[in-house]
């Protein structure tokens, strides 16, 4: 068993880990954290999608002992007790997700992406996206919602500091 | 001796405190104008234009709704099915000993297990496990319960299952043969059969100025819901068993654990859980009763969630058809009379198939006026995936064949694919291929108005196809 101690949605969290588990098995196994979902478990439908040290990872491929140490975000953590993220209400408003399983994932996808690149072209939230697959709704309303919080930012830069 | 009453021993205190017990008495029944909105054919319905989100929206944005594999409960176990990998066998031996006696394992079961080995929606034809006889590779032949998801994933690999390989049937159209042996023998592999006839399709292609022969086939396409299917059964002490099921038809499923089990419908509670995707896919049982079995011989919880590969191998898909066309056409572009063959591939179990072949069979024909029509479908076993819902119910697969044939038809006879489709298109009163009148019937404004968003008279395609390939 490996010990693994990090950083998740701002809390430290320890966990004693068989060392094949991966990310994903110990936030949701060990941490209770079942926000990350397990679709394909081989990095293919981006359902498992969080973000460590910033960066949007498939978290069925990552070690959970290759995070030790590290900052992890998952959909848990977007929002706080006072208010959603504003990709969450603009999802809910647009009405991005319908079956919602690939939910979380695409979140976290468009979070990682509007961190690095606030005012994002079309096709370049569709490459962010690329990695996250749906089967009901389509991608149409996500990349509106991802576009409209964008454009929200703009209006109101007070909003960049919630996200 | 007469019975001396009690006296009633009431105090002022109790009765009040009585009185404060009581309920409130209901307030009076007022009739409410309830208005009862029957909109007419081509009315609107006040729905439309109306904005509205999802209910579960915001739990699906936190990550915060509960799909089976996010619950777990006390001691809960884990399940993985092993399956067959080969397409058709007889199952010689099933040795499960080194499985069980892995630390961390906790129950195995076979085909043999199962109380009542068969089930489906129409024909009870499937196998839960399979015991004698495998019909395709992603059959189930045992099940595995242990501590952790790994464990149990590697106990499969313990289990050593000996085959006889019998000659798998593959192709549908060898299937559809007499000769061919029948895979659930002694009956031959068609198992459903439709016929629609109208008018006379001989005279009707006599008069023709063209006849056009077209043949047509589509893929066996997996539903893919993100979610994988997944269910988890707990038993109570009483010998009520409690499954949570990602089941899009929770009734029927229930009658068939019940079957398979050898359990009363009224010992069997299933929970309907949010379901992540479901296209048709999840409309029959999976896994529930092996992991009731499981969860009855540990008396402990079981859940069973498929991973990706059984998803594709283990559920069902949507049919495969091998579709031949035979359309008269007068030099106008008119549909005189029409011919149709369908083969479905069933795949190794029936599964919905019966609801598919009629389906597709009715919408063979396309939204056309065909006064002479014969449609034939048949449905046959293949050692496959078994085919079942999806998404249409075989009107996706027709639909591509009778369009594919009207634009082969269009380009031959030098008429533009719109035209010739607004001359035959179904009209307020037409009758279906099944004589039923229709209404509401919008085909030629709903062409022509998808004509005109996409420029076709401007060149967006034509009858020779597009010059920019924008044709859609």
């Amino acid at each position: 068993m490996a010990e693994v101690t990090m950083t998740v949605n701002g809390e430290r969290r320890t966990a004693h880990v068989a060392p094949e588990t991966t990310l994903l098995r110990m936030l949701r196994d060990e941490l209770q954290l079942t926000g990350s979902k397990l679709g394909c478990d081989v990095g293919d439908c981006g359902a498992c999608t969080v973000m460590v040290d910033g960066k949007s990872v498939n978290s069925c491929l990552m070690l959970a002992v290759q995070a030790d140490g590290r900052e992890v975000l998952t959909i848990e953590g977007l929002a706080t007790k006072e208010q959603l993220h504003p990709l969450q209400q603009l999802f809910e408003e647009k009405g991005s997700l319908q079956c919602g399983f690939c939910g979380p994932g695409v979140l976290m996808s468009a979070k990682a992406l509007l961190d690095e690149n606030p005012d994002p072209t079309e096709p370049e939230i569709r490459d962010a996206l690329a990695g996250n697959l749906c089967r009901c709704t389509g991608y149409t309303k996500m990349i509106e919602a991802i576009q409209a919080v964008a454009q929200l930012r703009h209006e109101r830069p007070a909003a960049k500091s919630v996200a | 001796m007469v019975e001396k009453k009690p006296a009633v021993i009431e105090k002022e205190a109790q009765k009040d405190a009585l009185e404060l017990l009581r309920a409130p008495a209901p307030a009076p029944l007022v009739p409410l104008p309830i208005e009862v909105l029957v909109p007419e054919a081509r009315q609107q319905t006040p729905a439309v234009r109306q904005r509205a989100t999802r209910s579960d929206a915001r739990t699906h944005g936190l990550g915060q709704t509960k799909y089976i594999d996010d619950m777990y409960l006390p001691g809960m176990l884990f399940a993985k099915i092993k399956r067959a990998g080969v397409a058709s066998a007889r199952i010689v031996s099933v040795d499960t000993k080194e499985a069980e006696a892995m630390p961390g394992v906790v129950a195995v079961i076979t085909g043999r297990d199962i109380p009542c080995n068969t089930f489906g929606p129409s024909l009870k034809d499937q196998p839960v496990l399979a015991d004698e006889r495998v019909f395709h590779a992603g059959d189930g032949v045992a099940a595995v319960a242990a501590v952790t998801e790994q464990i149990a994933t590697e106990a499969l690999e313990k289990i050593h299952v000996e085959y006889e390989p019998i000659e798998p049937v593959l192709d549908p159209l060898a299937s559809l043969k007499l000769e061919t042996p029948g895979l659930h023998a002694p009956s031959p592999n068609i198992y459903g059969h439709k016929v629609i006839k109208k008018g006379d399709v001989a005279k009707a292609f006599a008069e023709s100025y063209r006849v056009f022969e077209g043949s047509f086939r589509t893929q066996m396409v997996e539903h893919v819901p993100l979610e994988p299917h997944s269910s988890l059964a707990t038993w109570d002490p009483n010998g009520r068993v409690t499954i949570y099921s990602t089941l899009g038809r929770i009734t029927l499923g229930r009658a068939d654990i019940s079957r398979t089990l050898g359990v009363p419908m009224s010992r069997v509670r299933i929970i309907a859980t949010i379901v992540g995707g479901n296209f048709g896919g999840k409309n029959e049982i999976t896994t529930e009763p092996v992991v009731a079995l499981l969860s009855k011989k540990t008396g402990r919880p079981v859940k069973c969630t498929f991973t990706r590969p059984e998803e594709f191998m283990s559920s069902t898909t949507r049919h495969p058809l091998i579709m031949d066309y035979k359309t008269g056409v007068t030099k106008e572009g008119r549909i005189l009379g029409r011919q149709i063959r369908l083969v479905l591939d069933g795949g190794a179990y029936c599964s919905w198939s019966e609801t598919t072949l009629g389906k597709a069979c009715i919408l063979s024909a396309g939204p056309y006026k065909i006064d002479n029509l014969y449609a034939e479908a048949f449905v046959v076993y293949t050692n496959k995936t078994m085919t079942g819902a999806m998404r249409g119910f075989g009107a996706p697969q027709v639909c591509f064949a009778y369009e594919s044939q009207m634009d082969d038809m269009a380009k031959a006879l030098g008429i533009d694919p719109l035209e010739m489709r607004l001359m035959n298109a179904l009209e307020e009163g037409s009758l279906s291929p099944t004589s039923q009148k229709l209404h509401s019937v919008v085909v030629k404004e709903s062409l022509l108005q998808a004509a005109e968003r996409f420029g076709w008279k401007n060149g967006n395609g034509s009858a020779n196809g597009s010059a920019n390939g924008s044709r859609t």
